[in-house]
């Protein structure tokens, strides 16, 4: 996976660290901004309320 | 000879790219964590301290003892006042209304309006009840099993504040016990009512299995002064 993406990116070995840099960053920026608020609530790690059923806390 | 070579080569890709998948996994995991345990605190600190500066501007504008006979009757959806737990060393945490995670998320305490409707600080009697989160999201309550009989909790209004003393500490409960934020905590051993503050988070740190609580009862309030001079137990 990883050495077919690197075969494929373009330019000298300077230019592909530098454009798999900019990737990993993008990949990162996507976990932190949309993947991981959205899987949050579905994981049982933070829910602080008592509550009736259980579901308030999690989907209020 | 040459077939036999195929395949072990095709095997050694098959094992590589799996390898590849589970580091990425595990890198993937790591990154929640960090994304949890301190991105999240960094954007809920910062939502909450912009909210914030927002009720002091409001309280600026109208001075205090300006108001009518209700203290801090405000609009409740900005938020009603800050919570000062000394023992907790956490700063002012802005109270606001809800307990659900869009609210608890910006890193300030929520009152429940459900299931059991909290009372104000204001109200001649019944039970504030307060929820906000253990770790990530502002971790507005990481410290709460700091606390203990006869800490200060300091509950500022706009006009006043309600000093609280903290007498009975439950370090694990059911999720669903919500008798603990009745208007009337019989769990903490008072049966009689009275003007009750009860804080609620998850336990332990970095699960949510249990349910922390804390009850403290009111035990002076004090005018809040033109220069906002803080309570004793605060300096």
């Amino acid at each position: 996976m990883y050495p077919w993406i690197w075969r494929h990116l373009p330019g000298n070995a300077w230019v592909k660290s530098l454009i798999a840099l900019v990737l990993v960053l993008a990949v990162v920026y996507a976990l932190f901004q949309y993947v991981f608020p959205w899987a949050e609530p579905l994981l049982p790690f933070n829910d602080v309320t008592v509550d009736n059923n259980g579901m308030q806390a999690v989907t209020p | 000879m040459a077939r036999t070579d195929r395949a072990r080569g095709r095997i050694a890709a098959t094992v590589g790219v799996l390898g590849e998948l589970l580091i990425t996994a595990g890198l993937i995991l790591a990154l929640f964590v960090v994304y949890s345990l301190w991105w999240t605190n960094v954007l809920a600190d910062r939502e909450a301290k912009r909210q914030g500066g927002r009720i002091r501007d409001h309280w600026a504008q109208s001075a205090p003892g300006a108001g009518s006979g209700a203290p801090g009757a405000l609009d409740t959806k900005d938020g009603i006042g800050f919570l000062h737990v000394p023992a907790m060393h956490n700063g002012e945490v802005l109270v606001k209304a809800g307990t659900g995670s869009k609210v608890l998320n910006e890193g300030v305490a929520g009152f429940y309006k459900e299931p059991v409707a909290s009372a104000m600080p204001w109200d001649r009697q019944g039970n504030v009840t307060l929820a906000a989160h253990r770790d990530g999201h502002g971790a507005k309550f990481h410290n709460i099993d700091k606390l203990k009989d006869g800490d200060a909790i300091v509950f500022e209004t706009r006009d006043v504040w309600y000093v609280y003393t903290v007498y009975a500490e439950l370090k694990q409960t059911s999720r669903y016990n919500t008798a603990v934020i009745d208007q009337v905590p019989k769990e903490s051993g008072r049966s009689r009512p009275g003007r009750y503050l009860t804080l609620t988070t998850c336990t332990p740190v970095y699960t949510s299995d249990y349910r922390y609580v804390v009850w403290a009862e009111l035990s002076r309030t004090e005018k809040v002064d033109a220069k906002r001079t803080p309570p004793k137990e605060l300096r």
